[in-house]
């Protein structure tokens, strides 16, 4: 094993998504070519459909983190910005998209293009402190941009009052003015409706392909989870839903015939916090020992539906819950989210990664071990790492850990 | 050290858990918070004390359980405090939301400290009318869940919270006042100790006890002591240590912008026509931590304090691992730079710092200032 590494990819689906990454990209740097208004803003809340259905290019920065450690790149990045006085203590996706802004996106030939500049940043008053403060530093470094100061309140999606949706709904249609007035576009009704139900579209096919991963074997893996790009940067357009059908009809097809990704699945396991981007192919390492990574709290980001018929509540709704579902804004709701998965998805062990780059989504973990122990019984290791820097991680510490966990659980099994 | 006058304070810290203890057991009802955006005039016009929970200097033993290593050392300690029991005085948490260390922290402590309530109040992050209509519905949810454990708040009890509080504040800027004018006899660790003592003490014994410190109402004493002028910026300060280490290696420490300092007492009120308008006008205007704020609204009002001070230079100060003070850190220094003003940074483990190494840091640090 490496400790850099891709993963191993089995569905057909995996071509079909580079393809659907590089035309996000290119269409991303074509927007501002043709002098589209291109708008970065940050992941999991409503306005990525407002800026669809205005005919604003939105652009992720912290999708960029993602695509720069598959390609590399991330430390060239961690350095400019270390450079700068970023500590490293810092979470990655900030240091690495500060490093980029300030370093390569200055200099030609980097892949799919890179980012165009941004007309309209919306930096957030939500979300987490990295987040807030990757805006702030892109304020700074674009000081053309018209900037929306958003605001959204932070509560556990089960304490989410009336008052606090009137207010994300208020904060919705400041959003569309302010879009307005800095664009010249007007937001049409029908429009919206249109995105919102597409947007709907994808969650639902999104839960969907999801439970197949309950069947035994597994159709794919946590080595797969790539297709969640569509959930991150394409939502509420034709492309997601087109390419969600087909990710569905593949895995559909697969269970039916009862393909797995093994064929002899011993052991399902469940994996908390993000993914390692850089080294994707640890997914992989499991199989060796009978095991495939069946579920994880990332991807339940996007298993909420929208009402169609109230687009902009659904939005301010979505909004609301988006963040602090998968974060310790709502650990109990976390926890009881996990519980549920590991029931439907008889699994077996739990890999909690514990993430020096993401202190909002590690904390509450513990609870979610001691949970997982009291309520199911279900083992689970502790492993250190980090989503962007692989100077956090060591592939030694982690396949000793690993490999002793999936022997005690194969022990308990047999 | 510590003089006569900071002796009680002193004595208010050491002694908080066994006075408040008795207190509860008198059957005052203790809340405790985190962060200085919480607006404890309403948790004391509910019936309740707010005490701001604190880490303390300790080695800790039970934070591994809940926490990762990478969470603040503030957080851990106070949580490793409360796990071993030292906070059951406590009714619960009420906080104002502020950072992810702190917004986690109130949900672990809730499933794993027992307490009646363990409440965030999603603070609005702009200053508009809508925002404030907002904030006034999650004041407003907030004491009806207060009432449902026993709170008794009223419109009046607000306003003679805002009155007490407000005559706290100006009493403590006051005693700011005489710090930049280097006219205080006390030193930082001292200064640090009567800010401190008044987030453990019930505000009206906190109130009597600065209004009975000569110093802060009567004639103010000369400053006997040299050093170069010094701002120190950060989070908390809990360890008054690292001060006494500032100011033994030549620095002055004459003014902060801290939140165990002057970020908590400014400013004194709010404008409004009653007094939860009066109140949301303060938390509104709270003096700018950087969870709250960008850089450009800190920058100014640190700039306002060096210029007040006389200070040469600024001494960050930063918990390790406490993201918002470490994310605006490289966008202050260079703003500070363009103008001028030197600095330098120094992070605080769970540890403690190394205190030879800093030594010689800080003498080099004073030495270009002079
Ligand atoms: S959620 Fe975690 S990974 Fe994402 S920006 Fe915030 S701290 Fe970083
Ligand atoms: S600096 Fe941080 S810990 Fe201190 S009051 Fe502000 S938000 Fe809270
Ligand atoms: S602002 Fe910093 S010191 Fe305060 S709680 Fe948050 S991380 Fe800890």
């Amino acid at each position: 094993m490496e400790k850099t590494g891709k993963s191993r990819k089995r569905l057909r689906a995996a071509k079909e998504l580079n393809r659907v990454v590089t035309e996000y990209y290119v269409e991303c740097g074509r927007a501002k070519a043709e002098g589209k208004p291109v708008g970065w803003m940050p992941p999991m809340n409503g306005a990525i459909e407002i800026f669809y259905a205005m005919d604003i290019q939105p652009v992720f920065p912290e999708n960029w983190s993602p695509i720069c450690a598959a390609f590399g790149l991330a430390e060239r990045n961690f350095e400019v910005a270390e450079g700068m006085g970023y500590s490293r203590d810092l979470c990655g996706y900030m240091r690495n998209i500060i490093g980029y802004v300030h370093g390569l996106m200055k200099e030609e030939g980097t892949p799919l293009g890179g980012l165009p500049e941004p007309d309209i940043l919306l930096s957030p008053g939500g979300g987490c402190v990295p987040v807030i403060k990757i805006f702030q530093a892109l304020e700074r470094r674009f000081p053309n941009a018209k900037v929306y100061p958003a605001d959204l309140p932070q509560v556990p999606t089960e304490e989410i009052r009336q008052h606090h949706v009137d207010y994300a709904i208020a904060e919705i249609h400041r959003l569309i003015d302010f879009l307005s007035q800095a664009t010249g576009r007007k937001l049409d009704q029908d429009r919206l409706k249109e995105v919102v139900k597409l947007s709907d579209r994808s969650c639902e096919l999104w839960d969907e392909i999801m439970t197949y991963r309950r069947r035994i074997p597994t159709p794919f893996s946590a080595a797969e989870i790539g297709i969640m790009f569509v959930m991150v940067t394409r939502q509420g357009t034709q492309t997601a839903v087109d390419f969600l059908t087909t990710v569905r009809d593949e895995v559909k097809e697969k269970s039916a015939q009862g393909l797995g990704v093994l064929e002899q699945e011993k052991i399902r396991l469940f994996w908390d916090n993000i993914p390692l981007w850089y080294n994707m192919g640890l997914f992989n390492h499991f199989e060796g020992m009978g095991g495939v990574v069946v579920a994880e709290t990332y991807s339940s980001a996007w298993s909420l539906r929208l009402d169609v018929n109230r687009p902009i509540e659904a939005l301010a709704l979505k909004s609301l819950k988006s963040y602090p579902m998968v974060s310790c804004v709502s650990v109990d709701k976390r926890v009881e989210m996990v519980i549920k998965a590991c029931k439907e998805y008889s699994i077996d062990g739990a890999i909690l990664h514990r993430n020096k780059s993401c202190l909002p989504i590690t904390l509450g973990q513990m609870d979610i071990k001691r949970a997982l122990e009291a309520e199911l019984g279900i083992p689970s290791i502790v492993i250190d790492a980090d989503h962007m820097d692989s100077r956090n991680f060591s592939v030694e510490q982690f396949r000793t850990r690993v490999d002793a966990f999936m022997e005690m659980l194969l022990a308990r099994k047999s | 050290m510590s003089s006569e006058l900071a002796a009680r304070f002193h004595d208010a810290i050491e002694n908080q858990e066994p006075r408040l203890r008795t207190l509860a057991a008198q059957g005052r009802r203790i809340l405790g918070y985190f962060c200085t955006y919480t607006p404890v005039e309403l948790i004391h016009a509910s019936g309740f004390v707010p005490v701001r929970v604190m880490g303390g200097v300790r080695t800790l033993t039970k934070a591994d359980t809940l926490a990762p290593s990478f969470l603040c050392p503030y957080m851990r300690a106070a949580l490793d405090k409360a796990l071993s029991g030292e906070y059951g005085f406590l009714s619960g948490i009420v906080q104002g939301y502020t950072c992810d260390a702190a917004c986690g922290a109130v949900r672990i402590w809730e499933r794993n400290i027992p307490g009646e309530i363990y409440h965030t109040i999603a603070l609005p992050y702009c200053d508009s009318p809508s925002s404030r209509r907002f904030l006034l519905s999650e004041i407003d949810a907030l004491t009806v869940k207060l009432r449902a454990i026993g709170g008794t708040f009223s419109e009046q009890s607000l306003a003679d919270a805002i009155e007490l509080y407000g005559k706290i504040r100006r009493l403590i800027l006051k005693l700011y006042q005489i710090r930049y004018d280097e006219r205080l006899s006390i030193q930082a660790s001292d200064f640090l100790a009567i800010i401190q003592a008044g987030f453990m003490t019930p505000p009206e014994d906190y109130l009597r006890m600065l209004e009975d410190s000569a110093p802060i109402t009567g004639p103010s004493v000369a400053s006997e002591r040299g050093g170069t002028r010094v701002l120190v910026s950060g989070s908390l300060v809990e360890d008054p240590k690292i001060l006494d280490l500032i100011e033994e290696s030549g620095g002055l420490i004459v003014a902060d912008d801290l939140c165990t300092g002057i970020r908590n007492f400014e400013p004194v009120s709010g404008f409004g026509l009653d007094p939860i308008q009066r109140l949301i006008d303060r938390y509104m205007n709270r003096a700018p931590c950087p969870c709250r704020s960008r850089v450009s609204d800190r920058a100014p009002f640190i700039e306002h304090l060096l210029e007040r001070s006389g200070a040469q230079g600024v001494i960050f100060l930063f918990q390790k691992y406490c993201t918002p003070h470490l994310a605006d850190h490289p966008s202050l220094v260079e703003h500070f730079k363009a103008k001028e003003i030197p600095s330098i940074a120094v992070e605080m483990e769970e540890t403690g710092v190394n205190e030879g190494q800093l030594r010689t840091r800080l003498e080099a640090f004073f030495e270009m200032l002079r």
